[in-house]
């Protein structure tokens, strides 16, 4: 098993501690403003809940330049104001940590799990380090699935505004529902609750040098624990409202890291998914009520014009990935766009072409596999612009149903999933699908 | 008159004579030899086709992705590229044999010539292919970087990687047969050397716009900031 070299300092207050039952890890880099915030829920957290363990708090830093460390050592918990208790409890140790390696929240994740299983603690919780909703309550509802009911993994579910979490909602609830089976809504969610069992088992791994490293460690973990049967559940956690990362941010970067790791742990778990029946929800704990979101605003106008475009200079690209069939639809889709169509639509069958057809590129090409994931960019942008306009009068309970309508669409095309995969010329597999979708993909661009 | 006549004639069946006793039987050996070397180049040529289905090479290669990487259109099989290989090689074998066997000056110095240059030939070969693949895989990585990143005209940028990095190959293979050094050195010089001054008269011209851009863009930033509020979600 492949293990870390922890920081001295790491390794000085583990061996100063000896043992925790509860670890919260917070990844950060640069996150001062917020950092503070989500220290104190979860201190607060930890002695509201569960005031009879050892917890600790441990930050893991990426090299922040702004004081984050700082702000999380100098958090100030007032207990007996914040709960009213009476009576003091022990305050849960906090630890400040830089991680070395691969620059990303993956790598800060692993410190974490490396020090949660030194200290021996029954339970671990991951939560992001820019959050402003976070509550003492998402330490409990994180926790209590792992700590008194067997659990092994919790999985966030959150109110979110119908055009934040594209990426999840387009690409990676469908895909991973219609894989592994298990309705889990946020599998990219950021915040989890683990057993001492999971975190075990995420350290046994040997692809942490890989995508994981960065923004594909919430769908790996997701995904493992599905596929391997671990006990898998979701808590009510009401909003989730955060800082804009950081406005220079790849999207392209972004979306190769996590549909990446989702391809590639596609072919990892192929012998699970080729089994996979009608899919179930995953449990839902915490007590569910509507909350107010901050807006998301979208230039729908530019998305189309960039879709456009690359149409014209991605075609190549595209053909060679896609079915000839999809690339049809794509092609369709893109002349109607530039002639000026009043309403842009990417039908359902027709993006759940693209996403699976790109899995199999990825799958027969590993040489070209980056290249492949970013130029799937111009045709997720194209997509998220369908939906925002689509979706542009409804309300969230309305978005969801149409969220479901795409779900059921993956899940009715894993048939044609499993023939691609296994004939990974595409030539072939268009010309043995062109009879049935060719009409129904490209007409209803 | 007749005596200066028939001995014309006379030499002149002599000489064929000659010619027909020393260079038939080698022609007729050569061409012996050129068609044995033909039958079994056909032979290899359909055995290994046969081999290499039989073990399923391409079926492995295409898995594997290695035959994604050589050919995208999927058409190119490992096994025909391997069996035409092997049948040109006998039948080149075969035409330098039938050669040897006139061993005049002029075939031994062509047969000496060309396996000297082989070699060099094949690397040089090597050299190019590389590069054409190099050129194409990292163009087609250019372009997608430069559509993702919006960047103006991104087929033309792609286009001049592709060119500039086959033309380096075509200098390194050049090199290598030392075949018109300096003529495609100084090419090389000048279209390195223009690349460089363009891109510095480039970068002196916008760097005026690029900036007046900058300070517009930190003031539409606060205004758009819902806009990439959107990539900023996942």
């Amino acid at each position: 098993m492949p293990e870390i070299v922890l920081p001295d300092e790491a390794r000085r207050a583990t061996e100063f501690l000896n043992r925790a039952d509860i670890v919260i890890g917070i990844p950060s880099y640069n996150n001062a403003r917020t950092i503070g915030h989500v220290v104190r829920a979860a201190y607060a957290g930890l002695a509201k809940y569960f005031p009879q363990w050892n917890g600790i708090v441990i930050n893991s830093d990426g090299g922040s330049t702004d004081g984050t460390r700082d702000a999380v050592l100098s958090a100030r918990v007032e207990d007996s104001h914040l709960m009213l208790l009476t009576t003091p409890v022990v305050a849960a140790h906090r630890l400040s940590v830089p991680y070395h390696g691969i620059p990303g929240k993956g790598s800060a994740f692993r410190l974490i799990f490396q020090l949660a299983r030194n200290l021996g603690a029954k339970a671990c919780a991951v939560v992001d380090s820019d959050l402003r909703s976070i509550t003492p309550e998402w330490i409990d509802l994180l926790l209590r699935p792992v700590m008194f009911a067997g659990y092994d993994f919790v999985a966030p579910y959150y109110h979110r505004h119908k055009y934040d979490g594209t990426i999840t909602n387009s690409i990676v609830y469908p895909l991973t529902r219609a894989l592994y089976g298990l309705r889990v809504r946020q599998p990219i969610g950021g915040e989890f609750g683990m057993s001492a069992r999971l975190v075990e088992r995420y350290l046994q791994r040997e692809d942490w040098e890989t995508d994981v490293a960065r923004y594909g460690i919430d769908i790996w973990m997701t995904t493992i624990a599905i596929a391997e049967g671990f006990r898998v559940c979701q808590s009510f956690l009401g909003a989730k409202l955060h800082d804009a990362k950081d406005p220079g941010s790849d999207l392209s970067a972004m979306l190769q890291q996590v549909v990446g790791s989702v391809f590639l742990l596609m072919q990892e778990y192929e012998n699970v998914w080729e089994q996979t029946g009608a899919t179930a929800p995953a449990e839902l704990f915490g007590f569910r009520y509507d909350v107010g979101l901050d807006p998301v605003q979208v230039n729908v106008d530019r998305m189309i014009q960039t879709f456009v475009r690359s149409a014209g200079d991605l075609r190549e690209i595209w053909t060679a990935a896609m079915d000839p069939v999809t690339m049809s639809g794509v092609n369709e889709l893109a002349r109607q766009a530039e002639a000026g169509a009043r309403h842009f639509h990417m039908d359902d069958e027709l993006w759940a072409r693209i996403v699976l057809d790109f899995a199999c590129a990825y799958k027969r090409s590993p040489v070209s596999r980056g290249l492949i994931l970013k130029s799937l960019t111009a045709l997720y942008i194209a997509r998220v612009a369908s939906f925002v306009i689509e979706t542009e009068t409804m309300v969230a309970s309305e978005v969801e149903e149409r969220i479901e309508k795409l779900c059921m669409q993956f899940e009715e095309l894993r048939p044609y999933l499993r023939q691609r995969w296994n004939n990974p010329n595409p030539l072939q597999g268009g010309l043995e699908h062109a009879g049935h979708s060719e009409q129904s993909v490209a007409g209803r661009g | 008159m007749l005596d200066i006549l028939s001995k014309v004639w006379q030499d002149a069946g002599d000489r064929l004579q000659y010619h027909v006793t020393t260079y038939l039987p080698s022609l007729l050996a050569a061409l012996t030899l050129i068609l044995s070397f033909y039958v079994a180049a056909v032979l290899a040529r359909w055995v290994l086709h046969k081999i290499f289905k039989g073990l399923t090479i391409d079926k492995f290669l295409r898995q594997s992705g290695v035959a994604y990487m050589i050919d995208r259109s999927g058409r190119l099989r490992a096994s025909r590229l391997v069996a035409e290989a092997a049948y040109w090689s006998l039948l080149l074998s075969g035409l330098l044999m039938g050669l040897s066997v006139f061993n005049t000056d002029l075939t031994t110095h062509m047969i000496e010539g060309f396996v000297f240059l082989l070699p060099k030939l094949i690397v040089a070969g090597l050299i190019v292919l590389a590069g054409a693949w190099l050129s194409q895989y990292l163009g087609r990585g250019f372009l997608v970087w430069a559509v993702n990143e919006d960047l103006p005209m991104p087929r033309r940028l792609a286009a001049v990687v592709r060119v500039l990095i086959m033309f380096v190959a075509i200098v390194v293979a050049a090199e290598h047969l030392q075949f018109a050094r300096n003529v495609f050195f100084a090419a090389f010089v000048i279209v390195v050397g223009g690349a460089v001054l363009t891109a510095a008269i480039a970068v002196a011209i916008a760097a005026g716009g690029g900036l007046r851009r900058m300070l517009d863009d930190r003031r539409l930033h606060s205004e758009e900031r819902g806009e990439r509020s959107l990539w900023s979600h996942l």
